[in-house]
């Protein structure tokens, strides 16, 4: 006996924003090529990857809250936290340290943006409070314990931190690895059940639970994995700064938002990818580039700026409702 | 004390003592006991908000009693979540569906139990395959019309509850809990479901399953259990029970005489025309509806009647065809514009179309009274008492009318989905399997206020699931087959007979 099982709009592909925001990154590669034609040279890629990078891997953090249909106003604090406790830490190694003391500092990063993220995961996973608010609070104490570690902008780096990043490894540089690495994570994060329950308790809440998911676990380990990546964040940032700064991660919250809504993932929660976000970050990235170059007067270009990203936002409104 | 082999075996599969759940000052469930016995079918029957669901949540593991025992093969169990009680066997059809909209189909039936590499990773392909096994072997007998990747919230309301019978029926739990799983089924997806129970039974598994469809319960269960206000108040052998006996120990009062046959005060002058209506969904439709008429939409499920209704009411695009209304010409472009013309729409798929899930009971009932008023300003003083005495029929069983409707009883809930339209005084009602989840006797009372509203001259166009319920309210019913219609049945040939004749010609 056999049933007629159709396979049918498997990919969903024309509806998905994702292609949006492809062809957006395309159109404004090409005005990049057209307004600076050195755009494309090696050396201004590089570059612009790793201007572009650290938007890029907050944004792929940010996405997993959000498929869980929560948000993390506290990211771009847990970076600053993150960046000022690293800076500290191999600050008080020395001129020289050893290559596992390196080690041991960068493993204390990803823990503290971890706990960071446990945090918020037990406020809003457990405690149940509202996402909005409260991360929004924690990122408020997660500034207020940077500046305490390090009221003020500055320290100095064992140099052999940022040159291990930018030297090339296997030919690649420190920038391209991550960026591989990125992809490689968010594929092998695909593939888990922690992202289908994700995409369940954003989805439908009560209906995951009353389908046994665990999903208090399901939040709380999506606010700890937007930590972890927050603790990556700080240190590529770092890498290419060497320096340490208890405001420098402000920006990164609401342009983590922007990057992910701009890459096709709904508010609500339950649908969108974490590539279309890494597009949406290097669509944020480029649109700054092409105002650059463009020359307006500055007085003009938050305004540009602003009503680009809304068009966008527009734009992928229209085509998911098709 | 462990039970020795021989009483654990005969011990009963599931046994419920005095359970009882209390929300805040409501009293869910009072003392909620059920028996059920291996390889037994055992139906729950009882009022709206009578407490069947409650008790079913509870065995579900997805609500915690405050008191009561629950014992398995004569072992004490306690269920903390949805997992324990999956881990023990048991699985459930929720009245509303516990499906992910955002999951494909396969996705869902694997919910919990995907198939993982040896890196403990998701094996898709793997997964999806066992899903397409899962609904070959399960779904061949229930009509579905769904791909393993489709996604969930794209189906209509049947198909997502056909999708939920096979993700729960296919794991094969030793206890399945239909909650009303079958009343947004038509008759031949409810003998598909009620295929599969039969082959659960014979290999030895139970099955409690929640109905109002009374022809239900003694076509396929053994023993009903009867619940009111809380407590199961009887548990009955199915053969030596009849119907009305099952309604008397419901209501704890005996039978009614049977409804006042309304009168339809049929005018000749056609208050709704419409004429070769076509879209994607049905072609060529074409009637006139009288005042004070019933017209009644058969056919299976999903043949088209509820996007003729939704089209009528203006909120989706015929592709060609003609609406009439009241004399004036035109389909209303929008719902808001249908309303002000005095069209009325309420939805047996209360969860999309129907109910403001955060919303309060008040707002859920007021809502269509301010959608068509004109006033800028609410006076809910003035309001109130409007909306109570307009549904008064209805008898809503509610806490506080500032509690948020989804604590109220599946039944209720639909209540006041269709009852937030009897104060707009609406000329034409369009009802799309409206009485789902509503119980026998709520029933007649609803059917009763249609009746006055009708000699007021109401004319009503329902589509049902139900056969008994439309043969029993509408004056003629338009077979609607693959989009078409394919007969119309009144007077003499407006049987059960007929109906299924045509419902199923050329199916
Ligand atoms: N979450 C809740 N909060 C408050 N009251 C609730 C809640 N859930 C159920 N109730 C109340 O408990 C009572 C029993 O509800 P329940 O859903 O068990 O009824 P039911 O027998 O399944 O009815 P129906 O036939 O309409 O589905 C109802 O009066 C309902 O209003
Ligand atoms: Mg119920």
């Amino acid at each position: 006996m056999t049933v007629d099982v159709p396979r049918r709009r498997a990919l969903n592909v024309p509806r998905s924003p994702l292609w949006l925001a492809a062809s957006l990154v395309v159109l404004f590669s090409l005005a990049s090529v057209a307004l600076q034609p050195t755009f494309l040279s090696p050396r201004v890629l590089q570059s612009n990857l790793s201007t572009f990078l650290p938007l890029m891997i907050i944004a792929v953090g940010q996405t997993y809250v959000i498929l869980g249909g929560a948000i993390d106003l506290s990211l771009g604090a847990l970076v600053s936290l993150v960046n000022v406790v690293l800076v500290t830490s191999l600050q008080a190694l020395g001129a020289d340290p050893s290559f596992a003391a390196i080690a041991a500092c960068m493993g204390m990063a990803l823990l503290v943006g971890a706990a960071g993220g446990a945090v918020n995961g037990v406020l809003v996973g457990v405690l149940r409070l509202q996402p909005i608010v409260s991360t929004f609070a924690a990122g408020i104490v997660f500034g207020g314990i940077a500046l305490w570690i390090m009221p003020q902008a500055g320290g100095s780096m064992p140099p052999v931190y940022a040159k291990t990043y930018a030297a090339k490894l296997f030919g690649v540089k420190g920038a391209t690895f991550m960026l591989l690495s990125l992809v490689a994570i968010i594929y092998l994060i695909s593939r888990t059940r922690f992202y289908i329950y994700l995409l369940a308790v954003g989805s439908n809440r009560p209906a995951a639970f009353q389908s046994g998911l665990p999903v208090m676990r399901i939040r709380v380990l999506s606010y700890i994995v937007a930590g972890l990546f927050a603790s990556v964040t700080a240190m590529v940032i770092l890498a290419s700064t060497s320096a340490g700064d208890p405001l420098m991660g402000q920006a990164f919250t609401l342009g983590s938002v922007s990057a992910v809504v701009l890459g096709g993932t709904a508010l609500s929660g339950g649908a969108g990818s974490a590539i279309g976000s890494m597009l949406g970050a290097v669509l944020l990235g480029l649109i700054n580039n092409v105002l650059f170059f463009a020359q307006l007067p500055f007085v003009y270009q938050t305004i540009v700026q602003g009503t680009i990203i809304l068009a966008a936002l527009a734009g992928g409104i229209m085509v998911s409702r098709r | 004390m462990a039970p020795s082999p021989s009483t654990a075996a005969d011990a009963p599969v599931l046994e419920a003592r005095g359970l009882a759940k209390s929300y805040g000052q409501v009293v869910a469930l009072e003392c909620g006991d059920l028996t059920v016995a291996g390889g037994e079918i055992h139906a729950l029957l009882g009022s709206n908000g009578s407490g069947k669901s409650t008790l079913c949540k509870i065995l579900a593991g997805a609500v915690k009693a405050d008191a009561g025992e629950l014992l398995q093969r004569g072992r004490r169990i306690t269920l903390q979540s949805p997992s324990d009680a999956r881990d023990a066997g048991i699985g459930t059809v929720y009245q509303e569906t516990s499906l992910i909209p955002a999951l494909t189909v396969a996705q869902n039936i694997q919910l919990g139990i995907e198939a993982r590499s040896r890196l403990r990773l998701v094996d898709s392909g793997r997964s999806r395959r066992e899903a397409v096994r899962r609904i070959e072997d399960f779904g061949s007998t229930l009509g579905i019309r769904f791909g393993p990747d489709d996604i969930v919230g794209d189906l209509a309301i049947d198909q997502q509850q056909l999708v939920e019978i096979i993700r729960v029926v296919s794991r094969r739990p030793s206890l399945v809990i239909f909650d009303e799983a079958t009343a947004s089924l038509d008759r031949v997806q409810v003998d598909g479901a009620f295929a599969l129970l039969r082959r659960l039974r014979e290999e030895g598994k139970s099955a409690i399953l929640v109905t109002h469809r009374m022809d239900e319960i003694f076509s396929i269960a053994d023993r009903v259990t009867v619940m009111r206000n809380g407590r199961s108040v009887g548990t009955r052998e199915v053969r030596d029970v009849d119907p009305a006996a099952l309604i008397d120990l419901m209501t704890g009062a005996p039978a009614d005489a049977p409804p006042v046959s309304r009168r339809a005060q049929g005018s000749e002058q056609p208050i709704l025309t419409v004429r070769d209506l076509s879209s994607d969904a049905f072609r060529d439709v074409s009637f006139a509806l009288r005042r004070g008429e019933v017209l009644g939409l058969g056919g299976l499920q999903g043949q088209g009647q509820s996007e003729l209704l939704r089209t009528i009411f203006g909120a989706l695009k015929p592709k060609s065809g003609e609406i009439e209304m009241a004399g004036i010409p035109g389909a209303p472009a929008t719902p808001a514009a249908a309303v002000r013309r005095g069209l009325a729409f309420a939805s047996g798929d209360r969860k999309r179309y129907g109910t403001f899930a955060i919303r309060s009971i008040f707002e859920n009932l007021a809502i269509a009274r301010l959608a068509q008023s004109r006033s800028p300003l609410v006076s809910r003083a003035r309001l109130e008492p409007r909306l109570m005495q307009s549904i008064s029929g209805a008898k809503l069983k509610f806490g506080r009318l500032d509690d948020s409707i989804s604590t109220l009883s599946g039944g209720n809930q639909q209540k006041v989905v269709i009852g937030r339209w009897l104060d707009t005084d609406p000329k034409v009602l369009l009802l799309d399997d409206p009485t789902k989840g509503i119980d026998i006797r709520a029933k007649r009372d609803l059917y009763e206020m249609f009746s006055v509203l009708q000699e007021k001259g109401l004319a009503i166009v329902i589509y049902s699931s139900d056969a008994t319920e439309l043969l029993e309210i509408a004056d003629r019913i338009l077979v609607i087959n693959g989009g078409h219609v394919v007969d119309e049945l009144k007077d003499d040939r407006k049987t059960e007979f007929e109906l299924n004749a045509a419902a199923l010609k050329g199916a």
